[in-house]
């Protein structure tokens, strides 16, 4: 076995890995807090790399920094889809939210669809093209970059929940949603919250990988299930988890492409999801859903 | 006798087609009781205008459109008192259960003829239907050869009675002899001798068959050169590292891409990121090499790309004609062969309706099965015509670079508009 | 009430004579879909198990007959039932480890999806069953074939399909087995303690569910005469599949009926008025805004309100 193509596999499997922790940050939030089953989760990262589009071929903003603006402006889509339809199904079964999702994430789609048609698209950036070469090995600058502010975001992220007075508010809703009513918190509007951060997450991921990532309308489904991959097999409502499982299932994958024809590599984070369903249902890092 | 017979004909078929076009026309709600006066005939077009193929199903559409114009403007079908041709437009939504749905639909609504569908699995699943109801399907995109294969086959075998189903698009088989063909002559014409060529694919329903025709057609001609590897990944892949990796260690003179526009940008990328030391990349037939959104998003690296594919004859007064409205209609896309193609089915229809005189399926057949229509826009090796399985030989491609950003065709030396570059020049 | 069910049966099995072709093909595909959608609702209403792979016992019943058809000459009546079992046994590996493994909710619902992608993957990249070409049928017209000359034999069999799942759902509903299943649904820790082994009933019902899905996947392979392992094995397609009887109303008799009655011609509707105008998309918006309004204001799906009707209408 060429040593060379295993080495570069996982090194470009460590680098993607960034981009599916990402991926995964927002919607481990939105589970972890509301239970919800965000479906339309691929969906609003397209519209975060529409945004980075339009951003950087209008106003010239590479996408590695208006990644900030996207991930506002996902946010308020974010939050204004849970005041105005996840809240009312927040205690609803199961079955209703993904169909709530889904309906959502047709009409984000198709809204896509008719305003930017249906070609793929790629945002240009310098970094779209620059390697870093260290013997036969290359870094892919680009990706790297994603990598680094990936893991700036999961920081942040997990400041703004451990050290922040709504970051605990939103803690304890999702540990405890009664006793969180009891002492006074404003339970819906740690919700908008919670579901626009985990929303702009995603949409900040989409602007990152846009400039390397082609993409179209369509390419939401494929993101949200590969989103929920990853939550479960790092755990549901870990941060930690959704970030070392982006990576996990990120060069598994690669793995896959090197060992096992390239086509196939899929089959590999699907079979990794169902161990970890039996095995460890809360995935790596996930604390023990009740 | 005969005039007064096709005199009281042509009353009772303009009566018939007047009925039928006002009752499919109230059927749609569409005010045209005006039109309804003149004669019609109504041409069924379905295609994939949403969903992942929604790219190329509006151009098939719009070509069809463009053509539908230009003959309407021109008088119409003359053999049948100028009857102008009339559209019902129709979504498969790339989904072969909406395709089947409306192909009754189009029928329902009076359609005598149908195009379309581009996708395999719509065009499998709207033939029978062409087939039950009787009416001639012209399939204009579809490389997939079982639609109309297994139509000729049941006919052969007396299961059917009559075949309905037809197509004008090259199949698999003549991509791969073309492609294997053109390189062979290309490399003779630059006087080189690249040996090795890796093949990649998407592994996808065009991909797939495609790749395989490539390989197949080489190995048959044994050319100088040979494939020493395939390599595919899946059709939605958002990284294809680690697969150029691969090829990468192959060292490859030659990499010969099926591409699908999304993977086209990933693959090209990243060979050029990687530094894959190419003598060139020449496709045997893939979208995503050549369209002006990839060509902007790619820039430099889709440079001296070569795509031995479906294209418009650049030689062609007409062609160069219907390209600039395409142009302009588009904003500023180049005649391809989605447009292409759904150009020309409707030309082929109109010269059938010429020489059927009438509307009717059968004498549409007749008419079809003895088409020698030379007024075609797209390459091919001679006129259109249709063989025993109900599909053009004479179909053809044509290897285009892109050279200075734009797709130029590059060989058969007698339709070329430049001179080949190959190999391509070292960064 | 049982002679309401008649005379609609009755006025089914006769409309075939006034339809137009194309109307019969929306009937067709409102039976096929009203009949997956019941399927579904043995394992994911009845026994309250969210399936979203429900389409991979499509896929393995239709490849299965098709394959069959293709290499050992088996009709497809034959080969119906072959597809079926194997869809069974497909149910049986997902429930056992499902079940047996305590998954439930949504952990269960992505088990289901990761089998049905696993299998959509396998199916692109096997040469038997085509890979990612897919598989083409031969269109004969021929019956024993399962293939006709119209669509009028798709529509008595469509039909006939939707009445047997209707019919075996009746079944267990009035049964034992539905009561059961019903405990297991509201909670399944309270009738695990007075003694349901709930584990049997939801393989029971999954296995059930699979099999006759599996038979119907046969009609699909034979209607549409051709197979890609997206389409068959699709997320999309096991999201039609839930969403009628969800629509409609999970864990009742008419709910996957009345929602597809509902969702398909308006489906069908939609797309023709949109697509006539060339505003590509806008059908699917108006889709999606269907489904969130159902499930805004609907949440219990259309069934309550059918009950209602009818009984306001005995009752007056």
């Amino acid at each position: 076995m060429d040593l060379t193509l295993v080495g570069q596999g996982l090194l470009n499997g460590i680098l993607f890995g960034g981009v599916y922790s990402l991926m995964a940050v927002g919607l481990s939030l939105i589970f972890g807090v509301m239970r919800v089953v965000n479906f339309a989760h691929g969906d609003m990262m397209v519209w975060g790399m529409y945004v980075a589009l339009v951003l950087a071929e209008r106003a010239g903003i590479d996408p590695y920094l208006s990644f900030v603006i996207c991930a506002a402006l996902i946010f308020l889509l974010g939050a204004l889809v849970q005041r105005t339809l996840v809240q009312q199904i927040v205690e609803a079964p199961h079955a209703m939210q993904i169909l709530l999702m889904l309906g959502v994430a047709l009409v984000l789609e198709n809204v896509a669809l008719v305003i930017f048609g249906p070609d793929p698209q790629r945002v240009q950036s310098p970094l779209t093209m620059a390697t870093l070469w260290f013997g036969p090995f290359f870094v892919d600058m680009a990706r790297l970059a994603t990598f680094g502010v990936a893991i700036l975001l999961t920081a942040l992220l997990y400041l703004f929940l451990f050290r922040t007075m709504l970051g605990k508010m939103i803690r304890a809703a999702a540990d405890n949603n009664y006793g969180a009513l009891v002492i006074g918190t404003d339970v819906n509007r740690v919700y908008v919250v919670a579901f626009g951060i985990g929303a702009a997450c995603v949409g900040a991921a989409g602007a990152l990988v846009s400039a390397f990532l082609p993409f179209q309308p369509a390419s939401g489904l494929s993101a949200s299930i590969t989103s929920f991959n990853i939550v479960i097999i790092g755990g549901m409502g870990s941060l930690i988890g959704a970030f070392f499982g982006g990576l996990i299932v990120s060069i598994a994958e690669s793995m896959g492409a090197v060992f096992l024809s390239p086509s196939l590599k899929e089959i590999v984070s699907f079979s990794l999801l169902i161990l970890i369903l039996l095995f460890r249902p809360a995935g790596l890092f996930g604390r023990r859903m009740t | 006798m005969d005039d007064h017979t096709n005199a009281r004909q042509l009353n009772r078929r303009t009566f018939l087609k007047t009925a039928g076009a006002v009752a499919g026309t109230a059927a749609l709600g569409l005010p045209t009781l005006l039109r309804a006066q003149a004669p019609t005939v109504k041409i069924g077009v379905i295609t994939p205008v949403t969903g992942p193929l929604a790219e190329v199903g509006q151009l098939q559409r719009l070509g069809a459109q463009m053509a539908v114009e230009a003959i309407n403007a021109a008088g119409g079908i003359k053999s049948m008192g100028g009857a102008k041709l009339d559209l019902i437009l129709a979504d498969t939504e790339t989904k072969h259960d909406v395709a089947r749905t409306e192909m009754e639909r189009v029928i329902n609504a009076g359609a005598q003829l149908v195009m379309g569908g581009f996708h395999s699995g719509s065009v499998s699943a709207m033939a029978p239907v062409a087939q039950q109801r009787r009416v001639p399907y012209i399939i204009d995109i579809s490389a997939a050869d079982a639609p109309t294969h297994s139509v000729a086959q049941a006919v052969r075998e007396g299961k059917q009675k009559v075949q309905y189903v037809y197509r004008i698009f090259p199949s698999s088989s003549i991509f791969g002899k073309l492609a294997v063909k053109y390189m062979t002559e290309i490399f003779r014409e630059t006087k080189t001798s690249p040996k090795r060529v890796v093949v990649t694919y998407t592994n996808d329903a065009f991909g797939k068959p495609q790749a395989a025709s490539f390989v197949e057609a080489a190995k048959a001609a044994n050319p100088g050169w040979e494939i020493v590897e395939v390599i595919p990944y899946p059709e939605d892949a958002k990284d294809l590292s680690t697969e150029v990796s691969r090829m990468k260690a192959l060292k490859p003179d030659v990499i010969s891409p099926v591409t699908r526009p999304a993977t086209a940008i990933l693959l090209l990328q990243e060979l050029a990121k990687q530094r894959v030391d190419l003598m060139g990349i020449i496709s045997p037939g893939a979208p995503g090499l050549y369209e002006p959104r990839q060509r902007e998003i790619l820039r430099e690296n889709i440079e001296y790309v070569m795509d031995s594919t479906i294209w418009h004859n650049v030689k062609s007064p007409r062609a160069q004609k219907i390209e600039e409205e395409h142009i302009k209609r588009t904003g500023g896309k180049n005649l391809g062969a989605e447009a292409g193609y759904g150009y020309e089915a409707i030309l082929v229809m109109a010269d059938v309706l010429e020489r059927s005189k009438s509307a009717d399926p059968d004498a549409i057949v007749d008419a079809i099965k003895k088409t020698n229509f030379t007024g075609g826009i797209m390459m091919s090796t001679g006129p259109i015509r249709f063989n025993e399985f109900g599909d053009n030989p004479n179909a053809a491609t044509a290897m285009i670079q892109i050279l200075k950003n734009k797709p130029i065709v590059v060989w058969p030396k007698d339709a070329a508009q430049a001179q080949v570059v190959f190999p391509r020049p070292k960064v | 009430m049982k002679w309401a069910w008649l005379v609609v049966v009755a006025l089914l099995l006769a409309l075939p004579a006034v339809l137009s072709s194309y109307a019969i093909s929306v009937f067709i595909l409102i039976f096929f879909y009203a009949f997956l959608g019941q399927t579904w609702n043995i394992v994911g209403g009845y026994a309250g198990q969210l399936s979203l792979g429900h389409a991979a016992f499509v896929g393995i019943g239709a490849y299965t007959a098709a394959i069959l058809a293709r290499d050992a000459g088996l009709t497809p009546w034959a080969g119906m039932f072959v597809g079926g079992a194997l869809a069974a046994l497909l149910g049986a590996v997902i429930g056992y480890l499902g079940f047996r493994f305590g998954l439930r909710g949504f952990y269960f619902a992505l088990l289901t999806v990761a089998f049905a992608e696993i299998a959509r993957i396998v199916t692109a990249n096997v040469e038997t069953t085509g890979g990612a070409l897919g598989l083409y049928i031969t269109f004969t017209g021929d019956p024993r074939g399962f293939q006709f000359a119209s669509n009028r034999p798709h529509y008595y069999i469509a039909l006939a399909f939707m009445l047997l799942a209707t019919g075996v759902t009746a079944w267990i509903e009035r049964h034992r087995f539905g009561v059961y299943l019903a405990a297991i649904r509201e909670d399944e820790g309270a009738s695990e303690v007075l003694g349901v082994n709930s584990f049997k009933y939801k393989m029971l019902a999954i296995v059930v569910s699979a099999f006759i899905t599996g038979m119907g996947g046969t009609f699909y392979a034979f209607y549409y005469l051709s197979l890609q392992p997206n389409t068959v094995f699709g997320i999309p397609l096991s999201v039609e599949i839930v969403i009628r009887a969800i629509v409609g109303g999970a864990g009742t008799l008419l709910g996957p009926i009345l929602g597809s009655f509902l969702l398909t011609p308006l489906a069908e509707l939609s797309r023709a008025y949109f697509s006539r105008g060339g505003w590509t998309g806008v059908h699917l918006i108006a889709y999606g805004a269907l489904l969130i309004g159902v499930v805004l204001f609907l949440p219990q799906g259309l069934y309550p309100y059918f009950r209602r009707l009818l009984a306001w209408r005995s009752r007056s």
